[in-house]
């Protein structure tokens, strides 16, 4: 008897080895036609462009698509050689790495603020008042920010200059100060928001180690300083390593509500993308702008890579991957 | 517990005028807004922006009702709102659901293949040219609902959610002779309504307040989102200018601008009191279990 079983079970046993896809197919597949669909927009919209990297080594033209003709590196040294090249990477670079240190910092700093607080109530009403601006889309922030605070003739800003006996600033003409209006305003719109997601990491770390501390005699600033930001740190990480690898990106949406085409303001706040942006609108050369993209993707891979690594040098458990 | 110290005391209040300074400053900026957009034009030429203003008026709001541009504007936002956040939620849950459970052998490799795109990406020309050259989708309502369709983060954040429903609970649903898609919809789904609660606010939100989709793909003026609409303020008014619709009313360009943008953060404050608390609350669960 028992060996007829054997028998009987050994073609399915074989069928099983053989093939394993096949049979993983037969028998989970409802749950592959539920990812289907979530695979299938990713593949159209993140993987079918991939190929299209290609345009960066071509003389593309919309008559010729993927059989023009090739031209090997000159895509590249068309941008790098020109003045856009420097100029573009260094404002962004200079946007973003202020971005990540000014919100970081200032995110912690609130989040520590809050959990300090011992009114309740106070807590959820300064919450909320942060956390607004969060809400609202870059165009509405960048409406605030070019007519009601930086607008030439009757904005908040020029209003105070002016009051305090000063001279009223030509916003619209004076390219200097938009990096740092457009940092503040990046800044004013996360902070309240990243600030509750550090938040949430504080309320989850044991109180008993503040009973311990405390028992110690431990004053409130030394449990800052030993058990709070210590323990906030896997957060602060993994939080940058995710805007490490968007540094050559650019926070288009900010950035072009604000400044639109205003080519006097270029100067310090033109960045990769809204430069390439105003490539491909315009239909200039295809081919330097995907040169620029593919420079933007391996840099940014290698940046993601790279701090990731690091970091697993300094602790594993702290990587994204 | 606490000893009130003089020192803590001290401390206290500090934090108290920092805190409220600048939750001050994340208000003010939207109050001084509405008071301009309801006050006069001459009173804005002659004084700027005042939170009191000198005289009142409404003829903003009166011209921005008036064109016809404000209500396809409502529309075209909330139906890409509305079906953009209902696909995603419905496909991005799914291949979460199914990606969290342990019986799917393979389920690492799809992780692999939904991570991939968030650290490497072709840019912006050649996703353009997929849009517009291959699926055409320049001037339609769903270049402005697919391009943002699956966010790989959401689709993690949900796994890891449905991960920490016990197995249990859906092998018990599948002995009773329930399929995967009905233990889906029925079973696991009332279990996971935080999550999906949180989630759905963040895809709405994202598509109210998208507009770079309609910057990249729109050029019909019946096409243009809310957001895109302020965006084009300009050369919307001088649309309104040109077509004479408003006969012979000096049209208030300052207070028309505030106004509009006004009209299109409406639903938005009037929604915040009742959403935040989900916000806040989706946010702890997404941080905890990262």
């Amino acid at each position: 008897m028992k060996k007829e079983a054997a028998l009987q079970r050994e073609p399915a046993n074989s069928f099983r080895k053989k093939h394993p896809f096949l049979n993983e197919m037969r028998r989970n597949w409802p749950y592959y036609l539920m990812m289907a669909p979530a695979a299938l927009v990713l593949f159209i919209f993140s993987y079918l462009p991939l190929p299209g990297l290609v345009i960066a080594f071509m003389d593309f033209n919309y008559v010729d698509k993927f059989s023009s003709p090739w031209v090997g590196l000159a895509n590249f040294k068309f941008y790098f050689t020109s003045s856009y090249a420097f100029q573009t990477t260094f404002n962004t670079l200079f946007i973003n790495i202020n971005y990540l240190v000014w919100t970081t910092l200032f995110s912690v700093l609130f989040s520590i603020l809050l959990n300090e607080l011992r009114s309740k109530f106070a807590k959820k009403i300064y919450q909320n008042a942060m956390f607004l601006p969060y809400f609202f889309s870059s165009v509405i922030i960048g409406k605030l920010i070019t007519t009601i605070l930086f607008s030439d003739s009757y904005g908040l800003v020029n209003q105070i200059i002016t009051a305090l006996g000063g001279e009223a600033i030509l916003w619209s003409q004076t390219p200097n100060p938009w990096a740092w209006i457009i940092i503040g305003t990046h800044l004013w719109q996360v902070a309240g928001y990243n600030s509750i997601v550090y938040l949430a990491s504080i309320t989850g770390i044991d109180d008993q180690l503040y009973e311990a501390a405390s028992l110690d005699g431990a004053t409130r600033w030394q449990q800052l300083w030993r058990i709070t930001l210590p323990l906030l740190l896997p957060t602060i990480i993994t939080m940058s390593l995710l805007s490490i690898g968007n540094m050559l990106r650019g926070d288009f949406a900010t950035i072009y509500s604000i400044i639109g085409d205003n080519g006097l303001l270029y100067k310090y706040t033109d960045v990769i993308d809204t430069y390439v942006f105003r490539a491909i609108k315009s239909a200039a050369d295809f081919g330097p702008t995907a040169a620029v993209g593919l420079y933007q993707s391996v840099v940014g891979f290698i940046l993601v890579w790279g701090s990731n690594s690091l970091v697993k040098l300094y602790d594993k458990d702290y990587a994204l991957f | 517990m606490y000893q009130k110290s003089i020192g803590e005391r001290i401390a206290q209040i500090l934090i108290h005028i920092f805190l409220f300074a600048y939750s001050f400053c994340c208000i003010y900026p939207f109050i001084l807004t509405f008071m301009a957009s309801i006050s006069s034009e001459q009173s804005i030429m002659k004084n700027g922006y005042r939170l009191i203003p000198s005289e009142f008026s409404s003829l903003a709001y009166e011209t921005v009702f008036k064109d016809s541009s404000i209500y396809t504007g409502y529309a075209v936002s909330i139906f890409v709102t509305v079906v953009g956040t209902l696909l995603a939620l419905i496909i991005c849950g799914m291949v979460g659901y199914a990606m969290s459970l342990q019986r799917v052998k393979y389920r690492n490799h799809i992780a692999m293949y939904f991570y991939i795109p968030m650290v490497f990406s072709a840019g912006l020309l050649p996703w353009y040219l997929v849009c517009t050259q291959f699926l055409h989708l320049q001037d339609t309502i769903w270049a402005l609902i697919l391009p943002t369709l699956v966010s790989p983060f959401n689709v993690f954040l949900m796994r890891n959610y449905f991960k920490t429903i016990p197995s249990s609970l859906v092998e018990s649903a599948e002995i009773d002779g329930s399929g995967p898609f009905r233990t889906y919809f029925q079973i696991v789904i009332p279990l996971a309504t935080p999550i999906i609660a949180t989630v759905a606010l963040f895809i709405g939100l994202g598509y109210w307040n998208d507009w770079t989709n309609a910057l990249w793909f729109i050029s019909d003026r019946k096409l243009f989102p809310l957001q895109y609409m302020l965006y084009r303020i300009k050369s919307i008014m001088d649309f309104i200018r040109q077509n004479g619709s408003m006969g012979n009313i000096q049209l208030p360009s300052q207070t028309f601008q505030l106004a509009t943008l006004f009209v299109t953060i409406g639903p938005i404050v009037l929604l915040y009191p009742f959403v935040q608390k989900f916000f806040v609350k989706g946010i702890m669960v997404g941080a905890v279990k990262g």
